[in-house]
């Protein structure tokens, strides 16, 4: 197929931009490199072993010993607000999928629409597609380009396999690129190592009706170790108002697999798979279709103590029919590189680069269409961070800045600075001033209905990115060794977000997407925990925020003030994990989420419950009720089309061999 | 790149099938030609100072008499499964001494191969037969000590977690006791007490 102009002139003056980006950009990558490979050849920092022999027990466990192809995590000293949720954290939870996992980090907002949709985003302008978050899944990002958002419907592993989340709140546009403006969630599954024998899970419930999934884990070889897993579930109807069914009742069935390879002390080899096929209930003709397959390779190469080389490549293909709708194919592959070393003994620096070319095919319908219906583009990106040890174990400074080109807006700069300082082992004070971008994808551009002029809603080809510059203060204070408490208050300043402009004022039809949007919000993150005894832990969150948007002067803007703000003001989170015995577990949880003015959605209180029973090592069985203070209860949405969430029940049972 | 191009925008996604497969040999290539200056790396700092824990447990420990043929046998350090610390362990321990007792490094690859054992490290590849092999080293006075998840819950000794990047411990003192070792508290007071069943 012949590409049509404007997919040609895309590409023609992206590929100018693109090597006019690559010289202003390589020469200072090319001097960094340099100095790495003078200087970055430092050897290990961990004590001989004869002195290691003279330490005290104490003492062995105060060396930080994470493996050197990681930057160490230094939580507590981090200059960002970081949550992470643990594996134990997410079976403890009983969450049966990633979006409800995503509720143990109290720094989110997570709505759920209907039965398989959900609208999550950090601090504020939060939408079914929440376009300011960036989402990894082992280093790949699902964040769509097509519609700015994640399909959180397809997202999805064997839950046991999880490693942890983390959760950044706050730009992370430097070190993960653009579209990581609000936050970055990243997933990790853990290595196949880890995950050696056999598992398999079944459960029923109300709303997760059925589920199934098994896991095997073994050796291919000496030092490489390899698992396949499968999973299926079925999940009934969200409800209306008035408590019919919905039907949006849904199917998925997935499967893949991880190799981990440690082929000498410093090579390290992974590669993982997955694919997915999933049909989902609809209002109209027919089902909705999903499917997916995606694979990923990794490479880790040790150079000394603190410095490293790393390769990742991936491929990942998803498909979504629509029916009545569109028919949309999305085929991403991806390069990126990454090397960290230290000069001197005051920095650490880290720099890479990355390529990666988003291609997608979609088949229109009369009611809408993206045009052109074909396109391909190529993003580039080039990073550099330095961490700066002003003063040791007190003062640390980073700064870098993110480069990033892409088709629609050429370069964009996404600079950071932050500072940790930690007069002592108990105190942690950050800030950090931060640019980030979100670049504007295809339904920004090129999303037209009806499909064929006169358009009542046109694409913007002047749509630019969204900017973003934020300002955060983070205050961590260890009270007591059973007693954390973290607080990040952030200020973000947006500009030319996005918004749909009358051609013909004072006619309110057609409109044309632009970029004619400015917004602000502020706000306090504030999580507590809380080791009251050894068999009892208790976590709380509580966020206050308020977010603000209006036309930018000059813009016709019919656009009101706030029309983009679906974000609740507060809420509170609190979480009671508890040993009843070695065998018995209880573990509740309550969440308090103020109203969402905009779309009249009430306040809600709702509470989780789950009792857990291992009979045996390889035995567990539990019994989860979730949202259990309502029949059912909206989280997201303006009322009529509006879906609600019921008070659901499951059991589920596991098997180690 | 523009293979890249090729295959994204022809939605050929099986071409990639065969690029994979060239860059993993190109991948190999390169790892071989770097084998050589591998070869004798140490282990990670995480297995080095997991080594010296070892060593520590064996100065900390103790053994019913039955656990020794006399005050000469060695107090040996088992391996089962997958070794991580290659040789950095027999280095660490070469010319140490508890008391008039030396102590040894063996390998061992089934769990029927042990005789003569006081500390086990068992290694996260055995993580799947954990169920076969704690029973039966149940009554031999062996402190089994692991890495791998779900150690302790199995019935195994002591676990090494890392929180942190620092590496903590967890000991189910109970099991140890039923074996009739005894751990100083040296050792007990910084670790985390676990009960039979738990992780």
């Amino acid at each position: 197929m012949r590409p049509s102009a404007f997919q040609r002139s895309i590409t023609e003056q992206g590929r100018w931009q693109f090597t006019r980006a690559l010289r202003a950009t390589s020469l200072w990558f090319v001097l960094v490199g340099l100095a790495a490979h003078a200087l970055g050849q430092n050897p290990g920092t961990l004590p001989s072993p004869g002195a290691l022999k003279n330490l005290t027990i104490g003492q062995l466990m105060d060396i930080d010993v994470t493996s050197v192809s990681k930057r160490p995590e230094k939580l507590f000293e981090t200059a960002s607000a970081i949550q992470v949720v643990t594996a134990d954290d997410i079976r403890r939870s009983g969450a049966t999928s990633i979006p409800e996992a995503l509720r143990l980090a109290s720094n989110l907002e997570v709505a759920q629409i209907d039965s398989r949709q959900w609208a999550i985003t950090a601090r504020g302008f939060n939408n079914v597609f929440a376009d300011k978050m960036l989402v990894l899944i082992d280093g790949r990002s699902v964040y769509t380009p097509l519609y700015a958002g994640v399909y959180w419907d397809v997202q999805d592993t064997l839950l046991e396999d999880l490693d942890r989340i983390e959760v950044i709140s706050g730009p992370g546009a430097t070190q993960w690129g653009a579209n990581a403006v609000n936050g970055v969630i990243n997933i990790t599954t853990k290595s196949a190592k880890d995950t050696q024998g056999g598992l398999l899970l079944g459960g029923v419930g109300t709303d997760l009706r059925n589920s199934a999934g098994a896991r095997y884990g073994g050796q291919l070889a000496p030092g490489v170790y390899y698992r396949v897993y499968g999973k299926y579930f079925d999940r009934g109807d969200s409800v209306r108002s008035d408590g019919r069914r919905s039907n949006d009742a849904w199917r998925t069935i997935q499967g893949g697999f991880r190799v981990d390879w440690d082929a000498v002390a410093n090579n390290s080899f992974t590669l993982q798979a997955d694919a997915y096929n999933g049909s989902i209930g609809q209002v109209g003709p027919d089902n909705i279709r999903v499917n997916g397959v995606n694979m990923l390779g990794r490479w880790t190469r040790t150079l000394a103590e603190n410095s490293d080389l790393k390769l990742k490549v991936y491929f990942d293909r998803t498909h979504r029919r629509i029916p009545g709708s569109f028919t949309q194919d999305l085929n991403t592959t991806d390069l990126d590189f990454q090397h960290r070393f230290p000069l001197g003994t005051a920095h650490d620096l880290v720099w890479g680069f990355g390529y990666r070319v988003v291609a997608d095919d979609i088949v229109n319908t009369p009611a809408n269409a993206f045009l052109p219906p074909r396109v391909s583009r190529e993003l580039f990106n080039a990073f550099a961070q330095d961490e700066i040890i002003l003063s040791k174990d007190r003062l640390v400074l980073t700064l870098g800045t993110k480069i990033e080109h892409d088709g629609y807006t050429g370069l964009e700069f996404e600079p950071s600075a932050r500072a940790a300082w930690t007069p002592n082992k108990q105190n942690t004070v950050w800030l950090a001033i931060s640019r980030a971008v979100r670049t504007p994808s295809r339904v920004d551009r090129d999303l037209f209905s009806p499909a064929t002029p006169p358009y009542r809603v046109a694409g913007g080809s002047h749509v630019v990115s969204e900017k973003l510059i934020a300002s955060e203060l983070g205050y961590r204070v260890q009270l007591d060794p059973r007693v954390l408490v973290s607080l990040a208050t952030f200020f973000n300043d947006y500009d030319d977000l996005r918004s749909l402009e009358p051609l013909h004022p004072p006619l309110a039809f057609p409109v044309e997407t632009s970029s004619g949007l400015r917004g602000r919000s502020a706000g306090a993150e504030l999580t507590a925990e809380w080791r009251a005894t050894p068999a009892w832990r208790l976590r709380a969150g509580y966020t206050e925020m308020r977010v603000r948007s209006e036309p930018q002067p000059g813009a016709i803007g019919r656009g009101t003030r706030n029309s983009i703000v679906r974000d609740p003001n507060h809420q509170f989170h609190l979480r009671s994990l508890w040993d009843l015995s070695a065998k018995w577990e209880c573990d509740a949880e309550f969440r308090y989420v103020s109203a969402i003015t905009n779309q009249t959605v009430p306040g809600y209180s709702e509470a989780d419950f789950r009792v857990g029973w291992n009979p045996s090592a390889t035995w567990e069985i539990s019994v989860i009720g979730k949202n259990l203070l309502h029949n059912h209860h909206p989280e997201f949405n303006a009322p009529g089309s509006r879906r609600e969430i019921e008070r659901s029940v499951y059991t589920k049972a596991s098997w180690r061999f | 790149m523009a293979f890249l191009t090729a295959i994204a925008c022809g939605g050929k996604w099986w071409v990639v099938g065969r690029w994979w497969t060239v860059g993993l040999f190109v991948l190999c290539a390169l790892r071989a030609t770097a084998a050589d200056s591998a070869a004798v790396a140490p282990p990670s700092a995480e297995y080095q100072v997991k080594a010296v824990f070892l060593f520590n447990f064996a100065q900390f420990a103790e053994w019913p008499a039955r656990a020794f043929a006399d005050a000469r046998v060695p107090l040996v350090i088992g391996i089962l499964g997958d070794d991580p610390f290659g040789a950095y362990l027999d280095e660490l321990v070469k010319n140490e001494k508890i008391g008039e007792r030396p102590l040894a490094v063996r390998r061992y690859r089934e769990v029927k191969d042990i005789v003569g054992c006081h500390i086990l490290f068992v290694s996260r590849s055995e993580a799947a037969r954990f169920d076969r092999i704690i029973p039966v080293l149940k009554g031999q006075s062996i402190l089994t000590i692991s890495d791998a998840d779900a150690f302790t819950r199995h019935g195994g000794m002591v676990r090494f977690v890392t929180d942190s990047g620092k590496i903590r411990l967890r000991i189910n003192v109970e099991a140890a006791k039923a074996c009739g070792l005894t751990i100083s508290s040296k050792i007990i007071r910084p670790a985390t007490i676990v009960t039979a069943g738990k992780d």
